[in-house]
């Protein structure tokens, strides 16, 4: 059974169909990216799945069952790292368990290994202003795998980092997920970004939004960056280029009339 | 104050960089400040001896200092001081405990919001001091009439500023909560009320220097003690020196309550500071 189904999942707001009927299944363990031009309602989608937005029409099932609230079994690392400016590294890391009422001491442990996993060991107590962006979205992720969720939902996180923060955090990204292989939905506009993170890429199409192209990334793992230099990494990037490239043109062009 | 940017640890090690404000920079700027003050003293001085050279009309530093100290030493200055202080500081925490309660009342039912709005929006902006004799028909001369008239003056701002506070978090963290399936009570004390206090905060300053004002004119419609007893009554006996004395010892009394303040904010709120 798959991890994680989406069955005729379908979005409106008003008249707008922002999703029409999109079926997704995703085995454990996976990590899946969902490209696409801006307004494909890529993130929309994302937020359907984590319980944050109701779904129009169509289903969410979670090892088989339908979830429509939000839950401990979904991680959500959000686009802007969304931290408590009045909490230090470590209490913007331990709020999802506080919220659930666990604060003990194994707790605590298991945080202060969490923040050493994402590289932010000796910082814990740290405020967010005191932080640089890519640290930041270290919390932000440390904070989503504090409650230990099934399935983590990733919406473009790395978007408001410079270039080179974001490829060392695709690579840093890449390490922890090989420590806990847990599922992955990973939303971004960055085709090489999805290439490099991802065992799947959903290729999507807007107006409404709808599955364009489901493409198996068969590079083997673990992935250097380096990669991104190899012509079967290209030739995957090209590809998806070609399928949203009239796509991205129209939404410039609606964009910057 | 430092401001650290490290950027990702775990691949380039942490690269650290403080700015730290120079010591040689703020001292000097701290000079300044208080060569200015002196400065200005010293052409007080100056025009009140040598241009005005009237003791009716205006008092010189050193005078105002002098009759500071000669009130202090007879006693004459205490019962002021203390009777001042007992009507601002009575007034000002009712009004900061009554003003932040309504200000939750406001921001958590909506019906709430609209029976209070108008009157809160209304008296906010009524010149309420002008009720101040009409408070001492009421409650007579002695401070509770004072009192009265503080907690007008000190309500307004506090409730408005509690109410913004709590209606202004944030729909981004808010959200981020909610995805941790945070309930509506988790959302108010771990979020709504810690955004809030920067605004609470902001509201009970504001409060000191009107509340301050509060006590000295409504001493001035009538009273038997008080600082602004003092200066109505050196005012009808032309001393202006004790008028100034006065004067002095509210404005210090209403900076060195600000800067406290201030102080408070930074242990309180570091978040908001830059």
């Amino acid at each position: 059974m798959a991890k994680l189904a989406l069955t005729g999942l379908t979005k409106r707001f008003g008249d707008l169909e922002v999703l029409h009927e999109i079926n997704i299944a995703i085995e454990r363990g996976a990590f899946i990216s969902l490209v696409g031009p801006s307004g494909c309602g890529k993130t929309t989608l994302l937020r359907i799945v984590a319980g944050l937005e109701p779904a129009s029409a169509g289903a969410v099932l979670l090892d088989g069952r339908t979830v429509r609230a939000p839950g401990g079994d979904r991680g959500f690392v959000f686009q802007s790292d969304n931290l408590l400016p009045w909490r230090t590294v470590f209490d913007n890391a331990i709020i999802g368990p506080e919220i659930a009422g666990r604060t003990g001491a194994e707790e605590k442990n298991r945080i202060r290994d969490l923040l050493r996993l994402v590289g932010l060991e000796g910082f814990e107590n740290y405020f967010p202003r005191q932080l640089s962006g890519g640290m930041r979205q270290r919390v932000n992720l440390a904070r989503a795998l504090a409650i230990d969720p099934d399935i983590l939902l990733m919406d473009e996180p790395f978007s408001a980092l410079d270039a080179q923060t974001r490829e060392i955090m695709q690579t840093e990204l890449m390490r922890i997920w090989e420590e806990g292989r847990k599922t992955v939905l990973f939303v971004t506009h960055q085709i090489d970004e999805a290439v490099f993170l991802s065992d799947r890429v959903l290729v999507l199409a807007r107006r409404p939004g709808r599955i364009r192209e489901d493409i198996d990334i068969a590079l083997s793992r673990p992935r250097a960056l380096a990669v991104k230099r190899a012509s079967e990494f290209v030739a995957y990037v090209d590809r998806i280029w070609r399928l949203i490239e009239d796509d991205v043109r129209a939404s410039v062009i609606e964009e910057h009339p | 104050m430092a401001t650290i940017e490290t950027s990702s640890p775990g691949e380039a090690g942490a690269v650290s960089r403080l700015q730290v404000q120079s010591p040689v920079f703020s001292r000097g700027r701290y000079i300044a400040g208080l060569m200015s003050i002196l400065a200005g003293l010293a052409l007080w001085e100056f025009l009140s001896r040598v241009v005005v050279a009237n003791a009716l009309f205006l008092a010189a530093p050193t005078q105002i200092f002098a009759a500071i100290y000669n009130l202090a030493i007879t006693g004459q200055l205490w019962p002021h001081i203390t009777i001042s202080a007992a009507e601002f500081a009575i007034g000002y925490v009712i009004a900061s405990l009554l003003g932040i309660g309504i200000g939750f009342a406001m921001a958590s039912s909506e019906v709430g919001k609209k029976i209070l709005q108008p009157w809160i929006a209304g008296l906010y902006a009524t010149p309420t001091i002008a009720l101040a004799p009409l408070f001492i028909l009421w409650l007579g001369i002695g401070i509770w009439s004072k009192v009265l008239v503080v907690i007008f003056l000190v309500l307004f701002p506090v409730t408005i500023n509690t109410e913004a506070g709590l209606r202004t978090t944030s729909a981004r963290l808010m959200e981020m909560l909610r995805s941790f399936g945070a309930t509506p009570w988790q959302i108010f004390f771990k979020l709504s009320l810690p955004s809030a206090v920067p605004f609470i905060l902001a509201g009970l300053k504001l409060g000191i220097g009107r509340g301050l004002i509060g006590v000295v004119v409504a001493e001035l419609f009538g009273s038997r003690a008080g600082l602004g007893r003092l200066i109505s009554q050196s005012a009808d006996a032309f001393n202006m020196p004790e008028l100034f004395a006065g004067v002095v010892i509210l404005a210090v009394a209403g900076i060195v309550m600000t800067a406290g303040f201030t102080r408070l904010e930074r242990m309180v709120v570091p978040w908001t500071r830059d």
